[in-house]
This record gives C-alpha cells, structure tokens and sequence, in this order.
C-alpha cells in the first residue's frame, strides 16, 4: 500500500500568479484543498516537506489545515518546464473507505526469455486506471513477465489485481507484449538535390494562370 | 534521407524568435528516459538523421528509440561568390524549432548507464546542450 504522509498546510490570502511567484521564491508552494462538498481553499505548503513526499510515490496524506486533521489525496502535481521543482499541487479531501478511481504505476518483474532471444519488450501502458479504497492505493501493479517469448502478449485481463482493487481498463488492451526486432537501416542514404515538399495549393493556382489568357 | 515535410502551405519561412519554454513535449511520454535541452535552438534534419544512426548503432536492437522533433520550418541560404540583393534565397535546409524543456529523444528498454551512454554518443552530434531525464514521479 502507497506511504502515507504528513502535510501541514496554511490558508493563502493573496491570490493570483504575482503572488504565487513571491511564494515560490520563498521556498513555499501553493496548493489547492477540495472535496467532499466543502469550499475550496486555497493553501500553501512548505516545499522541503512536500518535494520528499511526492519523489516517495506518496498519494494520501494526513492534512493538517485550520487545526483540523483530514486524508487528502495529491490529485494533480504540476511541474516546471524541465521537471525539476513542484509548481502546484491539488489536494482532494477523500473519506478513509471512500472508492476512487485513480492511476497507479505498473512495474514489470523479470527478465523475458524473449528479450533474451533478440525480442524488444514493447511496455504499452505504463499506468492502469483502478478502483479502491482510498486506504488500500496500491504502489503499483506488479506483472512477471518472465515467461513472455518472442510474439508474447499481456492483456488487461491477465493483469492480477492487487487486493481490494478493481481494474477498469478494456480487458482486451495490451499492457506489454514481446515484439520482434525488426532491423533498421542504419546508413545514411544520400540526399537527392533538388528535391522539396509539395506545396498546397500550387497546382490549383498553375492550372488556372494556364487557362486564364493573360491580360494586355 | 533526412526528414522533411510532405506538403507544405509556404516554401519559405521567416526567422522568428523562439521566445519562451516548452510547455508541451516536455516529458518523457513514450520510453524510460530522454534527452532533454537546456537552452532554445534549431536542430537541422541532418542532424537528427546523425542522432538516430548514433543512437541505433549503440542500441542495436536491445531498445527502442522515439525521435520527438519533426524539421517543419525551411531555411533558405544563398548561393556562394553572390552580391546581396535580389531577394531571399532558395530554401537549403530544414530545421526543427526547440524550446528550452523539449524532450527530443527518448529510449525504452535500456537501463539508465546504457541510456546515458547513449544519449552521451547523441549529444555530441546536438549543437545544444541537453541533459538526461528520466519520468517524473508518478508517471
């Protein structure tokens, strides 16, 4: 089951991107807490508390706001262009034994035969959409894949959910399959000179300048 | 062949600024890890044709490459021992427009030593600087 955290959020008064901007300088992260019928507020969260817990794969967290002591789930993170500092974080107010539907991680186990036998192993999707208690959030869904020879598939179906949880994607979806290496020529082929892309509309335009006597 | 555009609307282009940073194409979506640059730049098709070679010679059918960039935009040049003047030149090259975030390239099937050593051998052949990234958290 995923980590659980704490996380000690404050009500943010000034709103909007110039402030937001003054509160990330500050090493400070702004967030928003909604769910459960409540107003949404608008937080702000220490960035040395929250970087750690979202780099441990943490999805509920004990959210301390107002004195109040309530699970949220970290819906939606947004990052900076290069992936490297935490920009935004959603927080939704979720019920111990409430059902969500959420993304969770799949995570291959094993080395394929078919892999070693000169195969490719295609991972086609890398997150399946469950169903579960927001107390039992699986890690991640574990398939073995080392039985899989070359041409060998894993479907939706075949995938064993973890306890607790239902997996909602079409049973007939490939989650990994084996594929055969297919040889890529790997020489340059001359560039033919001259050579340029069609331009739209070119045509069109010749054919009528061609039937159109020109003007004296 | 180096990449180019089927049809295009215009055969010549302006210059433009690449003003900004990638806030589409920024992740790594389609392998484990990718090469990401650090600074705006064009990438001529030649060279993602070079990048691909130099990628596929180390993969060797142990992983999958994913080239993210596409050349759209044409360069033109002029002709050489030519005076300036009598217009813009003939269309020469084509470049792919990248903003600083842009993942170019990603692998699937490597380990992170193979990944980098690969995306080692593709920098050199990049006029920009660039940088290895793996999925960010809970991707």
């Amino acid at each position: 089951m995923s980590h659980e955290g704490n996380l000690v959020v404050e009500r943010r008064t000034k709103l909007g991107s110039l402030h937001s901007r003054k509160l990330r300088k500050a090493g400070i992260i702004p967030a928003n807490v909604y769910g459960h019928h409540e107003p949404t507020a608008s937080v702000s969260v220490s960035e040395e508390i929250l970087t750690p817990l979202i780099h441990s794969g943490t999805r509920v967290v004990n959210l301390e706001f107002e004195g109040k002591t309530s699970k949220a789930l970290v819906r939606e993170v947004q990052w900076d262009t290069l992936g490297q500092k935490i920009r935004h974080v959603d927080l939704m107010r979720v019920d111990p034994n409430e059902k969500l539907t959420l993304e969770v991680h799949v995570e291959l186990k094993g080395t394929a035969p078919g892999v070693l036998a000169g195969g490719v192993l295609d991972h086609e999707m890398r997150s399946l959409t469950v169903e579960c208690l927001a107390i039992a959030i699986p890690d991640s869904i574990i398939i073995k894949v080392g039985h899989l020879e070359i041409g060998g598939v894993i479907h939706v179906r075949d995938v064993e959910a973890p306890p607790d949880t239902k997996i909602l994607n079409h049973p007939e979806l490939v989650v990994v399959q084996v594929k055969k290496h297919v040889e890529e020529d790997l020489l340059l082929a001359p560039a033919e000179g001259g050579e340029l892309p069609e331009i739209v509309g070119r045509k069109v335009k010749e054919e009528a300048a061609e039937e159109t006597p020109a003007k004296k | 062949m180096a990449l180019m555009p089927k049809r295009v609307k215009y055969r010549k282009s302006q210059r433009g600024r690449i003003r900004g940073e990638a806030t589409r194409g920024n992740t790594v979506s389609f392998g484990d890890f990718g090469l990401q640059c650090l600074q705006p730049g064009y990438v001529r098709a030649q060279t993602i044709e070079a990048c691909r070679v130099a990628a596929m010679q180390y993969i060797r059918g142990d992983g999958k490459l994913y080239i993210r960039i596409f050349p759209h935009k044409p360069c033109t040049a002029r002709p050489l021992e030519t005076r300036m003047g009598k217009g813009k030149g003939e269309p020469d090259h084509w470049v792919a427009v990248v903003k600083k975030g842009t993942v170019m390239f990603e692998v699937a099937g490597l380990p992170q030593d193979a990944a980098r050593e690969c995306f080692a051998r593709v920098a050199y052949k990049l006029p920009i600087k660039v940088r290895l990234v793996g999925r960010r958290p809970g991707e």
